[in-house]
């Protein structure tokens, strides 16, 4: 019989992990420290040339790598509470398909040139609406508070996704090869090309939100007992749920407005959070599962440079391991 | 939307041209063997260049060839799938200074390069290197609008660069004469249309496009006016091609170009409609060099080269 | 309540179809061969469609240029629309009925990702390959992709509705995102991009011909039908009718498999249709199965027909490919049958 991954699971059924054992307070020191080190190896490893300008540069991908890690982190963990799953994340609702088609209808009427140069804080306020419209007007239009209803919204989502995509593919045929080459570049999130000004612009925005997320923490905790128990235990649970649904749009368009579509390392970071948190508390699950973020893209990216001499983008390798535990994670039943 | 872009990005490059300015003028660069600079204009601003700059990086393998031509050799090149004619930079003596779309800002800041020169794929670079870098850096794309005018312009801009303007100038004449017999002959060489292959299907393109120097400079007439805004191409049926009946077919294999014939364009077009036009009647399906016309694009040495391809064939 | 494009589809069986709805016996026999009808005159209509002139008058008058184009390109390309059309929707109806669920088909199970990949490795390993192995190699990926999300089905503890084609549509996902990453590795995007998306304008005389492989498996799925149902309600129930489940899901399995993987390798990816075409249907005569099968041939041939012609004659003298006509038509009607689905549930 397969198990089903329920919040919170019977303590006792697992067996063979010590680190469940392990207590929340201890997980969180650990993973600070080892964020800590990930940092500063990152910022120090093999320093030559122009030190001053090398460490700018290593903090301004360090500053996208942390917000990422809060924002997709953040919103997967929200989302998965709101809807009672531990399967999806935010980012399949059609955002990549919708960051794609306005990459590629950009690179389409304005030539790939201009898409490199345009300014970027322009562009990303353009991304970072567009999206958070699009996410909005299919909250609006079919949010009616059953749990049925977020997984039709989800589908919905995914049709209008492969909609998205039809449209993609048919400007990418009429391209030419050389303004596709710029193009296809898009196509994988990026932490090495980030715009100083759009990191403030978004340190700004993901910072209010999880502040407004560390306030709301005993609510989630609530909320994650179901709806009709947040609802007797006196929580408004339309009006939370959707303000979360907003929060983890807003979250989900900035951080791919700011590095490119991420779509399995939310559902990564935020499975391995509850391996290793006994208690599912969010105000332990919060912080954990940021910093599990952190130094998954910081490591991983530093291993990338030292070990494999920067050749493969960090993104699709996490993505990569994200897919296959996605499928682990099916294939072992934990869904809802 | 457009014009808003196209002003901003007007802004955005004065400010940038006056911040890299007033960088230069405070940048405390040693002195170079001739201490002589020279002022470029370029698709981002203007630049003041060292004269012969010995350390020169580049990602364009159209401005490493048109280097081939005036013997010049860049010291630091992408990690590249590089072709036949540039096959030498292949060679770990070049330092590899990123992938095509991503230059390595640290060890390029590292090694301190005399001249950066980036075009297209690497334009979004500008500020990293000429501002926060401080080296001086030109944005050499070939602005597809017009793309003859303004390779000539970078050409020239190469030529000051490396202090070669007699040999540039001379290069770019012979391009125009060749230009113009091909022009001459293609007169009365009937129609022509463009077409791309991929995945077993064809998309047409014309005047404007990357491909449209066939018929923009070298006056091939066009068999179908595949009408566009922006530089891009139209999907279209074998019949549209049996309808429009050129008098030569220009064919680039888009995938036989990266090496791995996804279906080649030879199979593609091996058909019963195709086959009954005139071009075909002729012989005059022309195998465009899937890398010289776009991987290379406009060099010094690929251009004469492509405008033989052309020519060849008429 | 139905889209307007779905009026559209159904405009020439409409009248017909809705006066034999739950009318049984030789009624039946008139409507289809009423809707048959349909597809023909549409078929004729995709004939005469396209940019060199090829009409009527024309053939009579015994025009060589014209009777060449007839049989060199506008006979096969509706040969190859209609055997499409039906396969497609065909094998969206039996991966319906084998998991007992409306919103799978092959492009929501990641079968066609999975066909994908195989192309890619196909064209990476072996790019001289013939057509013929490109296509053997796909089947087999599509085999095991499928069969990747009947195992991942059967451990689904609750079988939410909606939920099965989120998890396939994920599965795919992740499948696709491994084939975008080797097709960039390879700079291989443009030609795999151009090569999936459903596009009937490269088909000619000899370029085709594989799809009647398709047409082949559409008979025995409809031969089979009934007990893909029956398989639909589970192993024990299937078992205690005395029938042998596992060969039955074995079946079903090679079936969609492979028209997906013929499909998506001869004209590319046409979203939706095997999703649309099944749902409609019932929609309209109910869950008869043996009156479904015929029914989802002839609206799905019908549809991919229209699209089709929307795609040649929308830009003309150029082309829409049909998966993106496809894409905007079939979401629209999905979405409108997934509303539906809600306003039933509130």
């Amino acid at each position: 019989m397969p198990e089903v991954l329920t919040a919170p699971p019977p303590v006792a059924r697992r067996r063979g992990n010590p680190l469940r054992k392990a207590s929340p307070r201890l997980v969180l020191m650990v993973l600070a420290v080892a964020t800590l080190i990930a940092i500063a190896l990152f910022m120090t490893v093999d320093l030559k040339g122009a030190i001053g300008y090398a460490l700018k540069l290593r903090g301004i991908r360090v500053g996208a790598m942390l917000l990422v890690a809060i924002a997709v982190g953040l919103s997967t963990l929200m989302f998965q509470t709101v809807t009672s799953n531990r399967l999806l994340t935010p980012s399949i609702m059609g955002f990549d398909a919708l960051y794609l088609l306005i990459q590629t209808s950009l690179v389409f009427t304005l030539g790939s040139s201009t898409l490199l140069t345009a300014a970027p804080a322009l562009k990303f306020g353009i991304e970072v609406v567009l999206m958070v419209a699009f996410s909005a007007l299919l909250y609006r239009w079919l949010f009616t508070g059953g749990s049925g209803s977020l997984h039709l919204m989800l589908l919905v989502g995914i049709v209008i996704g492969t909609l998205f995509r039809g449209f993609s593919s048919l400007l990418q045929r009429l391209m030419e090869p050389s303004d596709f080459l710029i193009l296809q570049d898009l196509f994988f999130a990026s932490f090495n090309q980030v715009e100083p000004v759009l990191l403030g612009i978004s340190a700004v925005i993901i910072g209010v939100i999880a502040v407004i997320a560390w306030r709301l923490r005993h609510s989630f905790d609530v909320l994650a007992l179901g709806r009709e128990t947040a609802i007797n235990l006196g929580v408004d649970h339309r009006r939370t749920v959707s303000l979360v649904l907003v929060m983890c749009a807003v979250l989900v368009a900035v951080s791919t407005a700011l590095v490119g579509p991420v779509t399995f390392f939310g559902l990564l970071v935020v499975s391995i959070a509850y391996q290793l948190v006994r208690d599912f508390s969010h105000a332990w699950l919060l912080p954990i599962t940021v910093l599990l973020g952190a130094v998954t893209l910081i490591g991983g990216q530093l291993i990338l440079e030292q070990v494999f001499g920067f050749n493969t983008a960090l993104s699709i390798i996490i993505e990569f391991i994200g897919g296959l535990l996605f499928i682990y994670l099916l294939l072992k039943g934990s869904l809802k | 939307m457009k014009i808003s872009f196209r002003t901003l990005l007007g802004t955005v490059a004065a400010g940038a041209s006056l911040i890299a300015l007033t960088a230069c003028g405070g940048s405390s660069e040693p002195a170079k063997a001739e201490g002589k600079t020279v002022s470029i204009t370029h698709a981002q601003g203007t630049t003041e260049v060292p004269v012969n700059p010995e350390k020169v990086f580049t990602f364009d393998l159209g401005v490493l060839d048109s280097m081939e031509a005036l013997g010049i050799e860049a010291d630091g090149v992408p990690d590249a799938q590089f072709p036949e004619s540039l096959a030498k930079y292949k060679d770990a003596k070049f330092e590899k200074i990123g992938s095509m779309k991503e230059p390595n800002f640290e060890d390029i800041a590292a090694a301190a390069p005399d001249l950066i020169i980036i075009t297209g794929r690497t334009a979004g670079s500008y500020k990293q290197f000429s501002e926060d870098m401080k080296i001086p850096t030109v944005d050499l794309s070939v602005d597809a609008s017009k793309p003859m005018e303004s390779f000539k312009e970078q050409a020239a801009n190469l030529g000051k660069i490396f202090d070669a303007e007699d040999k540039v100038a001379t290069a770019l004449t012979d391009i125009d004469t060749k230009a113009t017999e091909t022009k001459a002959r293609a007169s009365n060489a009937g129609k022509g249309l463009i077409v791309l292959t991929s995945g077993g299907e064809v998309t047409a393109y014309s005047a404007g496009s990357r491909f449209g120097l066939i018929h923009d400079v070298l006056g091939v007439a066009t068999a179908a006016d595949v009408k566009h805004d922006g530089a891009h191409g139209e999907a279209v049926s074998f019949e549209f091609i049996k309808e429009k009946n050129p008098d030569t077919l220009y064919v680039v294999d888009r995938d036989g170009a990266m090496g791995t014939a996804g279906e080649a364009a030879d199979a593609v077009l091996d058909n019963e409609l195709v086959n009954s036009t005139n071009a075909a009647k002729n012989g005059k399906i022309v195998k465009l060099d899937a890398n010289s016309w776009y991987m290379v694009g406009y060099g010094l040495n690929n251009l004469p080269k492509m405008i033989g391809e052309v020519a060849q064939a008429l | 309540m139905l889209a307007p494009a779905l009026s559209r589809t159904a405009a020439t069986e409409d009248s017909s179809a809705v006066a034999v709805r739950r009318t049984r016996g030789p009624g039946e026999k008139t409507a289809l061969a009423l809707g048959a009808l349909g597809v023909l005159v549409l078929a004729v209509i995709s004939i005469f469609v396209g940019v060199t002139n090829v009409s009527a008058p024309k053939l009579l008058a015994g025009d060589l240029d014209a009777w060449q184009m007839l049989w060199v390109s506008r006979l096969p390309r509706t040969l190859a629309v209609v055997l499409a059309g039906t396969a497609v929707a065909v094998a969206g109806l039996i991966m319906q009925l084998m998991v007992r669920n409306r919103f799978v088909e092959p492009s929501t199970v990641g079968t066609v990702e999975s066909a994908t990949l195989g192309i890619l490795v196909v064209t990476v390993a072996f790019p001289a390959a013939p057509l013929l192995a490109k296509m053997g190699i796909a089947s087999l990926f599509a085999l095991g992709g499928t069969a990747l999300f009947l195992a991942v089905l059967s451990r689904l503890p609750l079988r939410n509705t909606l939920i099965v084609p989120i998890v396939g549509i994920m599965l795919g996902g992740v499948i696709g995102s491994v084939t975008t990453f080797f097709a960039y590795r390879y700079d291989l995007l443009q030609t795999l991009s151009n090569w999936m998306i459903g596009d009937f304008s490269g088909v000619l005389r000899g370029r085709y011909e594989l799809l009647w492989i398709v047409a082949a498996l559409t008979i025995v799925g409809y031969i089979a039908a009934d007990r893909f149902t029956v398989a639909g309600m589970g192993a024990d129930f299937t078992t205690n009718l005395g029938m042998n489940y596992q060969a039955i899901m074995r079946l079903g399995l090679v079936i969609v498999s492979l028209i997906s993987a013929v499909v998506v390798t001869t004209v590319g990816a046409v979203p939706f249709l095997g999703l649309i075409v099944p749902n409609i249907v019932s929609l309209l005569f109910g869950d008869n199965l043996r009156r479904a099968v015929p029914w989802t041939a002839i609206f799905g041939a019908g549809f991919v027909l229209i699209c089709d012609i929307i795609g040649r004659t929308i830009r003309f003298p150029y082309e829409v490919p049909v998966g993106m006509v496809m894409s905007v038509l079939g979401a629209i009607v999905f979405l409108a049958l997934l509303l539906k689905t809600r306003t039933r549930n509130a």
